[in-house]
């Protein structure tokens, strides 16, 4: 290595290094303010806590964490599960079919990104409403799908893109329909996609608040944000509580990242062919 | 074992007509090279016998029987993919298994067909083995062997070995022989490397712009093409092209003129010829003008290409520069059956038989042959 490339190397970890710290600087705040009493929180921000107290923990269980996280569990899980479904079968229709008329179809899906959830929160409510969803798990996954559907297609677009074409012809000549070819051949493969995919998905409607806010009124079908957020209160605000809440909130979805991160790096990396 | 007859397909892509009418007939056990320049449709017709793609017009028969129209599996062909084409998340046994799997077969069935298969290409100990822990010639021979295993009327192969290094092809050249004989099946194969055509084929199809140039086994095509695509596409290095002109005709006995040779070249016509004046190509093969008889023309070594036994030698002769061969500038190429000690710029000679040369007339086509041919 000569100098040159050495000061950059040593440039880039710097500010590589800079940016790690800006990222789990909040979450190293959070983790350390749960354990704090409510007053460590305001006369000693930033120290360590004084002793190592689990009460929020046991604050926060008490007002229900448990029965949101199986609440948020359903809908990720429901809600990613038909964003992948439906994304792969389109997706894969999109990126082999020869007519003007799909291109089109892309385009309008790509295009869909521009629609932010903010502008259509009224006629959402109200369709949701008119469906008699509210306060339903479905009432919520619907949304989550139809916003979450046009990234994932358009991710998987570019896979089935640069998917051995080879493969599936070879499976036409041992006798698959279109729909084997996509289920006995592509889907197995498709592993590393799927996975980023459903990461993205998952994050994004595991913390999703205004939504869920909106159309999760009662306590008994409270998803994770909505129903942290039930902790504060006008005048005053349990804050080891609400931080040891958002602890718990935080670790099923590291959990998944560590366990899918190798697939969704390398997904990642192949985006934008 | 069925034929396979190819009659008069027709295939265009929007404004492209990839396939202008292609006639043949490869016959019961036949193994038919489709060989040609690329995008000369060669790929286009494998694929169309396949059913990959779709021909515009035309039939395709197996047996008589015309399958143009079937559902790719139901064609009773089986293809040998460049690229492998292997099921990554398969092992090897359930990649040849899987086409009898699709078909419902009985598992002892297909557990028969994939030993059988395995044991004809010696891979019996990778057939638990995932496709990525397998080289090159190793996957080749389980993607030979998927085909194999559901016996079909007729193989098609796409250019198989191009992936390979050049001793493994040629390896893969001899035991791909074997195979035909073991197996007696029709079989198709696509190639641009002339090598394979002449050595493996017992008829080759030569295809040019969508369209057939001729058919024949390969020692016909060689020595008797009939037009100078044929000519040139055969044989490496490539004939050697001259342009001269007619000066004498009496019946089918032509006199030529080449620029740099002072004695006329007498060939006799086999065809129709361009008369007096008309200008004529003829062509000879590299080991056609090392010899002793005929005209010496002499000149100069430009390069000399030292293959051990055997050297070929690109002359350069000043005014006599063969045309039509990008990569020879001009040079005539020589093959000398001996080795040759490598020296830019000596004195050489090569020797121009009038009883060796082709002739090909304005529009191409062949109207004279060497004698002894």
């Amino acid at each position: 290595m000569n100098g040159r490339t050495r000061l950059v190397a040593i440039g880039m970890h710097l500010i590589l290094t800079v940016w790690t710290i800006f990222v789990l600087a909040p979450i190293g705040l959070m983790l350390i303010s749960a354990f704090k009493s409510q007053a460590e929180i305001f006369t000693k921000p930033l120290s360590l806590p004084g002793s190592l107290n689990l009460s929020a923990f046991q604050r926060a269980w008490n007002i229900g964490i448990g029965s949101f996280m199986l609440n948020s569990l359903l809908v990720t899980v429901l809600s990613v599960a038909v964003i992948i479904t439906t994304s792969g079968l389109a997706a894969y229709v999109l990126a082999r079919s020869e007519a003007k008329v799909m291109k089109w179809l892309y385009i309008l899906i790509i295009a869909s990104f521009a629609i932010p959830v903010q502008s259509v929160l009224v006629p959402l409510y109200q369709m949701v409403s008119g469906g008699h969803m509210l306060n339903s798990q479905l009432g919520i996954v619907l949304p989550y799908a139809a916003f979450g559907i046009p990234f994932t297609t358009v991710l998987f677009y570019a896979f089935f893109l640069e998917f051995p074409r080879e493969l599936e012809e070879a499976a036409r000549l041992d006798g698959c329909s279109r729909l084997q070819i996509f289920f006995r051949i592509v889907v197995p493969l498709s592993g590393p996609v799927v996975a980023s995919a459903a990461i993205f998905q998952a994050v994004f409607n595991w913390n999703e608040f205004l939504l869920a806010l909106m159309m999760l009124t009662e306590k008994s079908v409270r998803t994770l944000p909505v129903g942290i957020y039930g902790l504060t209160t006008q005048y005053s605000s349990d804050w080891p509580a609400i931080m040891a809440a958002l602890t718990i909130a935080t670790l099923p979805l590291l959990i998944l990242f560590i366990l899918a991160q190798r697939h969704f790096v390398r997904s990642l990396a192949g985006l934008g062919k | 074992m069925p034929s396979l007859e190819i009659d008069n397909v027709k295939k265009s892509y929007d404004n492209f007509q990839a396939l202008k009418g292609v006639s043949f007939r490869a016959e019961p056990g036949e193994f038919v090279v489709m060989v040609g320049p690329s995008g000369c449709g060669k790929s286009t017709l494998l694929r169309s016998i396949a059913g990959l793609e779709t021909i515009s017009s035309g039939a395709i028969r197996i047996d008589g029987r015309d399958i143009a129209h079937d559902d790719p599996s139901q064609r009773g062909v089986a293809m040998v993919f460049q690229n492998y084409a292997l099921y990554p998340h398969m092992t090897v046994a359930q990649n040849m298994g899987f086409a009898l799997k699709m078909a419902g077969r009985p598992k002892a069935e297909i557990d028969a067909a994939v030993q059988r298969a395995a044991q004809i290409l010696r891979i019996t100990e990778h057939l638990e083995k995932k496709p990525k822990a397998l080289s090159g010639g190793q996957k080749q021979r389980v993607a030979i062997g998927r085909a194999i295993t559901r016996s079909p009327d007729v193989f098609l192969f796409d250019e198989p070995l191009s992936n390979l290094d050049a001793a493994l092809r040629s390896q893969m050249r001899i035991e791909l022989g074997r195979l035909h004989a073991e197996l007696k099946a029709t079989m198709v194969y696509v190639t641009h490397d002339q090598t394979e055509a002449m050595t493996m084929a017992s008829r080759i199809v030569v295809l040019n712009a969508g369209q057939i140039e001729q058919t024949g086994t390969p020692l016909e095509l060689y020595n008797r093409p009939t037009n100078r695509f044929v000519a040139g596409f055969l044989g490496t290095p490539r004939m050697n092209f001259f342009a001269g002109r007619v000066v004498r005709q009496d019946g089918s006995a032509i006199s030529v003129q080449l620029p740099g040779v002072d004695l006329n070249l007498d060939l006799t016509l086999e065809g129709e010829g361009p008369g007096v004046g008309g200008e004529i190509v003829l062509g000879a093969r590299p080991e056609a003008l090392d010899g002793a008889g005929g005209i010496e023309i002499k000149g100069t070594t430009a390069v000399v290409e030292n293959l051990g036994r055997e050297a070929l030698v690109y002359v350069d002769t000043g005014a006599l520069r063969t045309f039509d061969s990008e990569s020879q500038e001009g040079y005539v190429a020589v093959h000398r059956p001996y080795q040759v000690e490598a020296r830019f710029g000596a004195h050489t000679s090569i020797r121009l038989d009038a009883s060796r040369l082709y002739a090909f007339g304005p529009d191409g086509r062949s109207i004279a042959f060497p004698r002894s041919l």
